[in-house]
């Protein structure tokens, strides 16, 4: 029988342990802050994605699928898109990104970036087509492309910052 | 007993497996279910959005704030190189404009004049609600923004919303401090719209892209590039007369139009409360100086 860890062990376990999510949480307030660039609000790369990616294939079990669901609902609301989209496209990365972690963990970074490559340009189309299908138009679809491609580019910059706090802050989790 | 113990995390597993596999397909269906649902307007899932972007709103607000600092310190710089030039412009726009104020009182006077002998109505008293925008639309599907304020602030879904330059979009949705407002660009915007010149109505229909388009225009209309575009108050939900744009392009039926409002810089907008006696309901749509709080 093992002896039960102190609270404050506990607690700070939770804490640490809820650093992902939180960080999804502000990424996601932070896509919609109006930076007055001009036409940038529609191609704002979409930064909850790179996020799910990268800790459901670091820290899978710190970002299980019911809060990515609900990371989805958050920046669905937030966005004001159909409620449920964005839910939907983040499960599939996050899916994809569970189910091939063993291609990607421990592998050159170039690998992860070919793999959310792949799996974005895979969901951008298909947010694309869903997003046609529930209003019943064409939905331009060049700035869909533009905002994947900055994502893209985007990338590498945030896969650094989360690599430096997983090593740093979940070190042990 | 370890043996037992050993058999029992054999079975549990596959068992926690089989249960992860079951909540992920859960929540995918979940999804689907709110994507469809929502296709079906429920009273229910209006709600759920409005409460949480009422709890959201405030840190919305907090998180702009030292971007738009940042922003006008920017633009600082930038104005103090062309300073002198902006100067000159300015001064020689002063006059101009001077002048045009001569007109426009005589023109005023002498149309109320005109109102007074035909005993004609004029149209209520528009209250503007200035309102901060706290979030845009980060994606390409969406054309919203997101204001800090709401229903408490006497905010209405369907009033319509101005920029500086021009109209901006309208409300749809409000909760008690947060309302969304729905841009003219957005693929669900339609807008009774007024060519200022010929008179001929038109509906103003968003496509998603920049220039939003002027459809079912009568057929004998007379359309140019340059013409300014009017709401026309049609629907008694906007005012009449508020600038929208100007024709940028007419090809093969389609015309274009090249929006007033700098999507780019909009830091706070006009929120108009329009109330048209015996057509709206001043419970819902209240444009009285009652509820506001420039009445107190």
């Amino acid at each position: 029988m093992l002896e039960t860890p102190p609270l404050s062990y506990r607690i700070n376990r939770i804490l640490r342990g809820s650093i992902p999510f939180w960080l999804t949480f502000l990424l996601a307030l932070i896509s919609v802050v109006p930076l007055r660039i001009d036409g940038f609000a529609i191609v704002t790369p979409s930064l909850v994605s790179i996020a799910v990616f990268y800790w459901s294939l670091h820290r899978p079990y710190l970002m299980p699928a019911p809060v990515v669901f609900v990371l989805g609902i958050i920046s669905d609301i937030l966005t004001g898109v159909p409620l449920g989209l964005s839910s939907l496209m983040l499960l599939i990365i996050h899916a994809i990104a569970v189910s091939q972690r063993h291609i990607f963990v421990g592998k050159a970074f170039v690998m992860s970036w070919w793999g959310y490559f792949l799996v974005a340009t895979g969901i951008a189309l298909l947010s694309w087509m869903i997003a046609c299908l529930y209003s019943l138009t064409l939905i331009p679809i060049l700035p869909v492309l533009v905002q994947l491609i900055l994502t893209i580019l985007v990338f590498p910059l945030f896969a650094w910052c989360f690599g430096v706090v997983q090593f740093s802050l979940l070190r042990s989790v | 007993m370890a043996l037992r113990q050993e058999t029992a995390w054999k079975l549990a597993f596959p068992l926690k497996v089989i249960f992860q596999r079951f909540a992920f397909l859960t929540l995918i269906c979940l999804s689907i279910a709110l994507l469809v649902l929502g296709k079906a307007d429920l009273v229910l899932m209006e709600r759920v959005r409005t409460i949480s972007t009422d709890a959201l709103s405030p840190v919305l607000g907090t998180l702009s704030q030292p971007v738009d600092a940042i922003n006008k310190g920017i633009e600082r710089v930038q104005e103090l190189a062309s300073l002198v030039e902006e100067n000159e412009r300015l001064r020689r726009e002063n006059e101009r404009l001077q002048r045009w104020q001569t007109v426009s009182r005589a023109l005023d006077q002498e149309n109320e004049y005109y109102r007074r002998l035909l005993n004609a109505l004029t149209d209520p008293l528009v209250l503007p609600i200035s309102a901060r925008v706290v979030g845009d639309s980060g994606g390409p599907f969406v054309r919203t923004l997101l204001l800090g304020a709401g229903s408490r602030d006497g905010i209405r879904v369907g009033q319509a919303v101005v920029g500086p330059q021009g109209l901006v979009g309208r409300i749809a949705e409000t909760g008690e401090n947060s309302a969304r407002v729905l841009l003219l660009t957005d693929l669900n915007s339609r807008i009774p719209v007024v060519l200022e010149k010929s008179r001929h109505k038109g509906i103003l229909v968003g496509d998603n892209s920049a220039s939003p388009t002027l459809e079912y225009l009568p057929n004998n209309a007379q359309v140019s590039a340059g013409d300014r575009v009017v709401t026309s108050g049609d629907g008694a939900m906007l005012p009449a007369g508020r600038p929208i744009g100007i024709v940028s392009s007419v090809s093969d039926g389609q015309i274009r139009i090249q929006t007033f409002a700098d999507w780019a810089r909009l830091e706070y907008v006009s929120v108009l409360r329009y109330d048209l006696p015996g057509l709206t309901d001043r419970a819902t749509n209240p444009g009285d100086l009652g509820e506001s709080k420039l009445g107190d």
